[in-house]
């Protein structure tokens, strides 16, 4: 052999060889997202990621039917429901923190929630720029834009000045934090622009949607609470975005017998596996087979309770304190959904608790709700529930305040007693004062995520209760994240915290 | 090394007796018949007249040395053993000296007599001349310029070895092998002078004659079919390595076989394995007690009296056994072996099985100039393993943990036969009905093959090429059925799911390399082109609601459809592509001034566009300053040597694929548009700018022997500062999508002090006592955690890093900042020191109220390691520690809230400790993780029968592992997991670590 002739295969082999330098990044079970994007199926899609975040996963994301995130927070730091320390170890301390409004800036639930809707908002601007580009039809534009305003709105409501942004592309100094003020204004002013060009179509291809209905009523809640966020009060024009709801054609859903309904009435399925369509107004679609939500049932009842019920161990959580349970009327059908005594599975209930955190109440200590009483495909990790976001009797009670408020309380009065009635219950004697609009709406809203803004609203949220003193004024917010902090320094923290 | 002793040892052991007595007999002869013996014996009438003297040489083996020089000393009269080792040489007298000897052995000299018998000559134990790997090729240790420990053969540890890492545990400074407990299959974790990156890898790059690959790949090596391993720990070492050399480089070279000799060999061992410790749990009685007084209501008395803890255990059996055989000539050489490594472990229902055949072949052609090596290894793992992770939401671990957390008075099955479950606990789980009703099964097949071919091409120039695949096919099955009591198996009425991962790594690499003496001028340089791809691919597929058991993971088909979840079915593919450039030259004058200077540049995949390339420089120094003239009349030092060296290297393997890019995957279902479709998400934060992650480090060491070779050691002090860290920082939401992004900004730096030394205090013919020992000192500092990103400042410090362990700038990695425990208050809760006195108690990863109060991460390891060999019996220990380091004993706290006590079991010791509960998790569980361990100590003895025909040696060995543990630990055991990766110092239960008993077998057949 000659050497030679090697040497030379040798060198080109490598020269050869050497030209094997690409190492581009191949792709194969992923899509890059501008090309994805960029086509018409996936402007749609970016729409409708938007919505995954309203129903949201476990870890605290989404709007309710899980724990740990906003629903957890809202309703946890009002009067309504708790979840006790038990003094057989079970449940950490974060629920009874809440409840006593000892909350602290490091407290995951506020983390939680907080990256939540910041996700979700980064969600919606993606599904913005990506129709626009698309150039989608309008109304699917504007309901982004309109579930982009739905996640400032609730920002506001629970953090005060926020940073505000609606393009993702820019970086975070260019992010200002806003006044709860100015976001307001945004959110006012992006709604009207937007909820007239929202398909007026409800059920079928928009339930679970912003449809127009929906997007009013987004505007009269923002409306609704324009005092609390501002300083100036909008009850007129809360009034009558209320009225424009009407126009969408809803109607109290019926509260009569039904053997096939929890608790014997049809005013339970209220809160069923599909919402019906008379009264409800925006649902959150929640099926186990996505994923399990409306923990609710389950969370409350005690194991053995909750493996008579439904053949499912319960988590032994969440009580409603005896306070808030002793202000409803005996014959009142929405108390059917509070559960006491004995019942099946060798399980007594006490009303009393006696400690929500040292050393924790006991096993079977407190009164269990069970509104969403499991429905449609469940597990022991929850039900199909649907959760009603918006549901008209919530715009009854809304046109009945604004028009007290207004010093319109006769003209309210038809407006609660729809309500009353229907629960089973007279009207009201007289005229309906202003703690009669919040007690009802303590009654028929209760566990929807209402309570909070309703009593900071009525100025009630710092009132003392069974389990702690008056609190201070700067809990109306909730802290920004300590995470959040740390991540941008720029970030001004709540008074208070 | 030993065992050549122990065959020099042979002659005065077996021989010399056996002799005696043929002397004797002799002796009595004389008397009898004086003339029959009067041939050549006669001292004193012929001690200055010519003899012959006959006799054979062989190897430590008992292999005939064919050609060994047999000369007489001082003279120029010599002769060469022949086919059989034999020779027969006339020397001048009877007291002539005659001096045996052959290239890579060591001389022997010995008295003239008639018939010397059987020489045996050992390998050359002086190691100078002991071949080192240093990748992509090998050098002489005395020409060694960078960090290298080596171990070979006869240096590793013996007993019930299931993975090699066990074979060098204890034996290099630097190194550390970990191994958490004792789960059949589980391999031991290693770390190279520490932790130096955080998500890049921290596991080092495994070379298999050649082949490269992560951890797994030694996985797939029979321990005993090793022969050395060389682990190159400074980076002028592994520079050469490129982007995979930062966190060290274990070279493996297996057994080959010599031209002229065949083999045939059987190693075995058979070990008894026992859990030597448990945790003090209350039994019956006192649980009852306990429970009483913590108003638990005898209902939840259930009246039994059950060892939960014994029903999950039981006594393991490992048993290893290998088969080789092989032979060559000077034209081709082969080895072929078939191993089986065989484990029930000590809890119930776990055990794995691995098989694995080699063979491996040498042929030269072309007038000698061309050399091919073919490698071909073929494995099959099969395990059945225990549940991880089970348990109720707030706490899941292990089923041997959970065993734990049983109350005493539970039963184990209901009146109706049906496993026990009581509804009144919250996810109860009967931790013996997972064991005895989960299915959990393992199959791993794995089959890699190299070729290389050297060719000589002209005057030491030569071309290689070298090619390699490796194909592993990992599928799991998993069935979990109502009966297992799993709240989440009862959820779903029964799961099964199939998880099928396979990898697909292919090398090329093409070189240059010429080696060339120009008077004291001594050059060997290198020139590489290398290729790697490594593909990924899997699915996985799940069912559930299965109406019965029998089937079930084997037809996922069977289960109810309907109920079908986003997640149930998946499959991915990704690969990584990677590219390098290498040269290097090592250059030596007059043998006593050493240069290594190398450099490689890669390009990988995974990165950003931006920053596909990487570039690693190293050089390094050596100096012999036992050669130097000035030297030559000490008689100190046998040997010193000091060496330098700066390398840069870079690390990519631990990022995934696709970390780059803006991605769009699925993300479960969602409802849109009055129906359930596909969800897309942006995976994550994209960053173009993604780069290599860099690791500078210096090394300075020296090595040395003295007091006639006596004493010897190596002194090796490093510093490695690795910068552009990889890292998930933490960035601002908004905008950002997620509240981490990966991408290069901060530093961690490891500084180290590594001493080896080894002194025979005993060294006799016929006896030798060597007390060998490491130590090794590490400091770690997270040096910066923040920067920016496209001028975006980030503030990423605090980073939680395990149970209240965090990444703090300025402290070592996984540093515990926790609340300090100050008592329990009148409801017997927990308290806790309010350090800043604000009145409430913070438990933010800042929090002021935490205090600093040491690190999860080890600052010390040590090996004591005596050897002792007397004729043929040898005997070895090996002691092991390591401290500095606390563990957060998350365990005991779990185990301690007697609040718990209506649901689950505690410690004895938590009914002293009275406390109910706590809201925190406080330094009361902080406990300080040093330890020391006696993890080895064998005996064996060789018989040797060179006479027969059939049978060369057997030797026989027991060995005790993990036979005394020395520890303030409170847990089970301390030696817990080190790796550095998020969680690690903490202690949520481990699958018991086991005593070994072994007894072992080696028998080399003619």
């Amino acid at each position: 052999m000659k050497r030679k002739e090697l040497l030379i295969i040798g060198c080109l082999s490598i020269l050869l060889f050497s030209a094997c330098t690409n190492v581009d990044e191949n792709v194969y079970d992923r899509y890059e997202a501008n090309e994805f994007y960029g086509t018409p199926e996936g402007s749609d899609v970016a729409l409708a990621a938007v919505y995954a975040q309203v129903a949201g996963n476990w870890d605290g994301v989404g709007y309710a039917g899980a724990d740990n995130g906003w629903y957890d927070m809202t309703s946890m730091s009002a009067d309504e429901q708790v979840i006790p320390h038990r003094n057989t170890g079970d449940w950490q301390l974060d629920f009874a923190r809440l409840f006593k409004h000892e909350w602290l800036p490091t407290d995951l639930i506020i983390n939680n929630t907080w990256n939540w809707l910041y996700r979700s908002i980064f969600n919606a601007n993606l599904a913005v720029e990506q129709l626009t580009n698309a150039n989608a039809e309008a109304s699917k534009i504007a309901e982004a834009k309109v579930l982009r305003a739905f996640f400032y709105y609730l920002l506001i409501d629970s953090y005060g000045n926020v940073p505000f942004y609606t393009e993702n592309s820019i970086t975070v100094d260019q992010i200002p934090q806003a006044s709860r003020t100015d976001v307001y204004n945004f959110i006012v002013t992006e709604l009207t622009d937007n909820v007239d060009l929202l398909s007026p179509e409800k059920g079928g291809n928009y339930y679970g949607r912003f449809n127009k209905w929906a997007g009013y009523a987004l505007l009269a809640k923002v409306y609704l609470n324009a005092e609390v966020y501002t300083g100036t009060p909008q009850w007129q024009a809360c009034l009558e975005a209320c009225q424009t709801v009407d126009e969408g054609g809803f109607s109290l859903h019926s509260g009569a017998a039904s053997d096939s309904s929890p608790f014997g009435s049809q005013y339970y399925e209220l809160f069923g596996d599909v919402l019906p369509d008379d009264e409800t107004i925006l649902a959150m679609y929640a099926s186990v087979n996505i994923v399990s939500r409306n923990i609710y049932g389950v969370r409350t009842l005690f194991g053995a309770h909750g493996q008579a019920l439904f053949g499912y161990s319960g988590w032994n959580g969440t009580i409603v304190p005896k306070q808030y349970f002793l202000q409803f009327d005996a014959n009142d059908v929405r108390t059917r959904q509070f559960v006491f005594g004995a019942q099946p599975g060798g399980v007594t209930y006490t009303m009393e608790v006696a400690s929500l955190d040292d050393p924790g109440a006991a096993p079977q200590a407190g009164i269990r709700g069970l509104k969403f009483y499991p429905a449609g495909i469940m597990d022991g990790g929850g039900a199909s529930n649907d959760f009603p976001i918006y549901r008209y009797a919530d715009f009854l009670l809304m046109k009945a305040e604004c028009l007290v408020r207004l010093g319109n309380a006769g003209a309210a009065k038809p407006f609660i007693d729809q309500v009353r009635q229907r629960a089973g219950l007279n009207g009201l004697d007289g005229n309906p004062t202003i703690t009669d609009i919040y007690n009802e709406r303590g009654f028929e809203l209760n566990w929807e995520g209402h309570r909070r803004q309703d009593m900071i609203r009525f100025g009630t949220f710092l009132n003392p209760n069974e389990f702690r003193g008056a609190s201070q004024d700067f809990r109306k917010l909730f802290p920004i994240p300590t995470s959040a902090l740390d991540a941008n320094q720029g970030l001004q923290q709540n008074p208070g915290y | 090394m030993k065992e050549n002793k122990q065959k020099s040892l042979y002659h005065i052991l077996i021989l010399q007796p056996t002799k005696i007595f043929i002397w004797l007999l002799i002796g009595f002869g004389l008397a009898q018949a004086d003339s029959i013996f009067a041939n050549g014996v006669n001292y004193t009438d012929e001690l200055f007249q010519q003899i012959v003297v006959t006799g054979q040489i062989v190897d430590e083996n008992g292999i005939p040395l064919l050609g060994a020089n047999v000369i007489e000393k001082g003279t120029s009269n010599g002769v060469a053993a022949d086919l059989d080792g034999n020779f027969s040489i006339n020397v001048s007298s009877a007291n002539s000296i005659i001096v045996i000897s052959y290239i890579g052995y060591k001389d022997k000299e010995i008295s003239a007599n008639a018939n010397v018998g059987i020489i045996t000559l050992e390998p050359d134990a002086s190691s100078l001349d002991e071949v080192v790997v240093i990748g992509y090729g090998t050098t002489k240790r005395k020409d060694v310029t960078g960090a290298v420990a080596s171990i070979s053969e006869d240096e590793m540890n013996q007993g019930a070895i299931t993975s090699p890492l066990q074979l060098i545990g204890g034996k290099a400074a630097g190194v550390v092998i970990n191994q958490t407990g004792s789960e059949p299959g589980s391999a031991p974790s290693v770390r190279i002078r520490g932790i130096s990156s955080l998500i890049g890898g921290n596991d080092p790059l495994v070379v298999v004659d050649g082949i490269q690959g992560n951890m797994d790949l030694l996985n797939q090596i029979p321990p005993s079919e090793i022969a050395t391993m060389d682990i190159l720990k400074d980076a002028s070492a592994t520079a050469i390595y490129g982007s995979r050399g930062a966190a060290g480089v274990i070279i493996v070279s297996t057994k080959k076989s010599k031209a002229g000799s065949t083999t045939l060999q059987y190693v075995g061992s058979t070990s008894v394995d026992y859990i030597p410790k448990k945790l003090d749990m209350l039994d019956a009685d006192q649980w009852w007690t306990q429970a009483q007084l913590s108003g638990v209501p005898a209902s939840a008395n259930h009246g039994a009296n059950t060892d939960w803890y014994n029903l999950l255990t039981q006594t393991g059996v490992t048993q290893s056994h290998t088969l080789s055989f092989g032979g060559g000539t000077e034209k081709f050489n082969y080895r072929g072996s078939i191993s089986a490594i065989l484990q029930d472990g000590v809890v119930i229902n776990s055990n794995n099985q691995k098989y694995i055949g080699r063979i491996v072949a040498t042929q030269k052609a072309l007038d000698d100039h061309l050399t091919l090596t073919y490698n071909l290894n073929s494995g099959i793992i099969e395990n059945r393993g225990t549940v991880q992770s089970i348990g109720r939401a707030s706490f899941t671990s292990n089923l041997i943990t959970n065993a734990y957390l049983m109350r005493p008075t539970d039963p184990v099955f209901d009146i109706d036969g049906s496993y026990y479950n009581d509804p009144n606990v919250f996810q109860y789980l009967n931790p013996y009905a997972v064991a005895q009703t989960v299915v959990n099964e393992g199959q791993q097949d794995n089959l890699f093959g190299s070729l290389k071919a050297d060719l000589d091409v002209y005057k030491g120039i030569s071309v290689g090429w070298f090619g390699s695949w490796r194909k592993t096919n990992f599928t799991n099955g998993f069935f979990l059925p109502v009966e297992s009591t799993s709240a989440n198996a009862i959820d779903q009425n029964g799961f099964a799911n199939i998880t099928n991962n396979r990898q697909d790594e292919k090398l090329m690499n093409i070189s240059l390399s010429y080696k060339e003496e120009f008077g004291d001028h001594n050059v060997n340089a290198l020139a590489l082109y290398e290729w790697q791809r490594q593909t990924y691919q899997g699915n996985y597929a799940q069912a559930r609601g299965f109406i019965n058991n029998i089937a079930t993971y084997n037809a996922l088909q069977l289960g109810d459809l309907s109920s079908v979840r986003p997640g149930d079915i998946s499959s991915y593919k990704n690969d990584r592509t990677l590219v390098s450039f290498l040269g290097r030259v090592n250059y030596s004058y007059l043998n006593r001034y050493l240069l290594t200077v190398s450099f490689r540049s890669d390009a990988s995949s995974v990165f950003g566009e931006n920053n596909k390339w990487g570039y690693f420089p190293s050089a390094s120094l050596g100096w012999q300053i036992d050669q130097e003239p000035f030297m030559a009349d000490q008689e100190i030092f046998d040997q010193l040597k000091l060496r330098g060296g700066y390398g840069v290297t870079g690390n990519q393997q631990g990022l995934f694929p696709q970390n780059s890019l803006s991605l769009v995957g699925g993300s479960g279902v969602t409802y849109f548009g009055g129906q359930q479709i596909t969800n897309f998400n942006v995976v994550q934060n994209a960053n173009a700018d993604l780069r290599w992650e860099t690791k500078k480090q210096t090394n300075i060491g020296v090595d040395f022997a003295m007091l006639d070779n006596r004493l010897r050691g190596t002194i090796d002090v490093y510093t490695a500062t690795t910068d552009n860290l990889l890292f998930d920082y933490t960035v601002p939401q908004p905008p950002f999508p997620f509240s981490t992004i990966k991408a290069n900004v901060g530093s961690i730096r490891n500084q180290g002090l590594e001493l080896s030394l080894a002194y025979d205090l005993i060294d006799r013919d016929d006896m030798l006592l060597t007390l060998a020992g490491n130590v090794s000192f590490l400091k770690n500092e997270v040096l910066n955690l923040s920067g920016s990103i496209n001028g975006v400042p980030l503030n990423t410090n605090y980073v939680p890093w395990g149970p209240n362990a965090y990444l703090i700038e300025g402290q070592p990695i996984g540093t515990f900042n926790i609340l300090h425990h100050t008592g329990k208050d009148d409801a017997n809760s927990e308290t806790v020191q309010d350090v800043n006195g604000d009145g409430t108690i913070d438990q933010g990863n800042q929090s002021p109220d935490r205090i600093l109060q040491g690190s999860a991460l080890p600052t010390y390891t040590y090996a004591f390691n005596p050897t002792f060999q007397y004729k043929n019996l040898d005997v070895s220990m090996l002691w092991r520690g390591s401290g500095g380091n606390k563990i957060y004993n998350g365990l005991k706290s779990s185990l301690s809230y007697l609040e718990n006590v209506g649901r689950s079991n505690v410690l004895e010791s938590a009914v002293e400790l009275g406390i109910s509960g706590s809201r925190y998790g406080s330094d009361l569980w902080l406990e300080d993780g040093s330890f020391l361990r006696l993890d080895n100590l064998t005996a064996g003895y060789t018989f040797d029968f060179q006479e027969s025909k059939y049978l060369n040696s057997v030797r026989l060995s027991l060995t005790g592992n993990n036979l005394i543990l020395i520890t303030d630990y409170s847990g089970i055991d301390p030696e817990l997991n080190f790796s550095g990766g998020n969680g690690f110092g903490g202690d949520n239960g481990i699958y018991p670590r086991t005593r070994s008993f072994v007894i072992g077998l080696d028998v080399k057949l003619k």
